[in-house]
């Protein structure tokens, strides 16, 4: 086997391990994870508590973001907004707020599930939210179709975060911003981390 | 994830780290804090056309 196919027969346990544990937050939010997550961690990150109390206790409860990437995203009535790794629709729904009727947001995620899961959660509210089953490698957006690309702590899953960073400035127009929070390493993860999908996935 | 950003050709790219960021286990806390790992915040900017 070459090292292209062994990456992409990673890629491919690495893509269930995150659809297992990620649907396992949605699932069952009240389980113990080795990372904050629901509004404990909405708020640990200033997610303002009238927002969360507004917002769907089942998107609420599912969240699993490392970051707040709203706060500077500056959104304006009439945007169109990307959420890319949207789970189950916390930063969508907060954004479809933001951009108002004339505005525009759209989730891609991996899980099909979590995409009907996160327009349901929408739909409660009262706001828009379109989500498309698909991978942050190929987002499936026409090119300069969004105002501002927003993500919470899903690009450090990938083996090809070049390549996310193409699509996103791919998608994006002219002027086009990104407001993203996720995890980095100061160092080189090790091998055995980088192979070893459970440990990638978390 | 920052010079990614700048060589996929963003502009403007800026980033900070999340106040607060945390694991809530204390073990995987400690081995991240022994890789260096830390969540951030990224802002950048696609170049207007000219």
């Amino acid at each position: 086997m070459n090292s292209a196919e062994s990456q992409a027969g990673l890629e491919a346990v690495l893509k269930d391990e995150i659809l297992r544990m990620y649907q396992e937050v949605a699932d069952n939010p009240e389980a113990d994870f080795h990372f904050h997550h629901g509004r404990e961690a909405a708020e640990l990150f200033g997610y303002d508590p009238t927002w969360l109390d507004e917002a769907p206790a089942g998107a609420v409860a599912s969240f699993a973001g490392v970051g707040n990437p709203l706060e500077r995203a500056d959104l304006k009535p009439g945007e169109t907004v990307l959420d890319l790794g949207s789970g189950a629709g916390l930063d969508a729904i907060l954004a479809a707020r933001r951009v108002g009727p004339s505005g525009r947001v759209i989730g891609v995620d991996l899980n099909p599930a979590m995409c009907l899961k996160a327009q349901a959660h929408a739909a409660a509210t009262g706001v828009g939210m379109e989500c498309h089953e698909g991978r942050m490698e190929e987002i499936p957006l026409p090119d300069d179709s969004v105002d501002c690309v927003l993500s919470n702590g899903v690009i450090n899953l990938s083996f090809r975060k070049r390549r996310v960073m193409e699509e996103m400035y791919r998608v994006l127009r002219p002027g086009g911003r990104i407001s993203i929070t996720d995890i980095v390493s100061a160092r080189q993860l090790s091998q055995s981390i980088v192979n070893d999908p459970r440990l990638w996935a978390s | 994830m920052f010079e990614l950003l700048e060589d996929a050709g963003f502009a403007r790219v800026r980033s900070a780290v999340v106040p607060g960021f945390r694991f809530k286990k204390k073990a995987t806390q400690n081995s991240a804090e022994a890789f260096g790992v830390k969540a951030v915040m990224l802002t950048a900017t696609k170049p207007a056309a000219v």
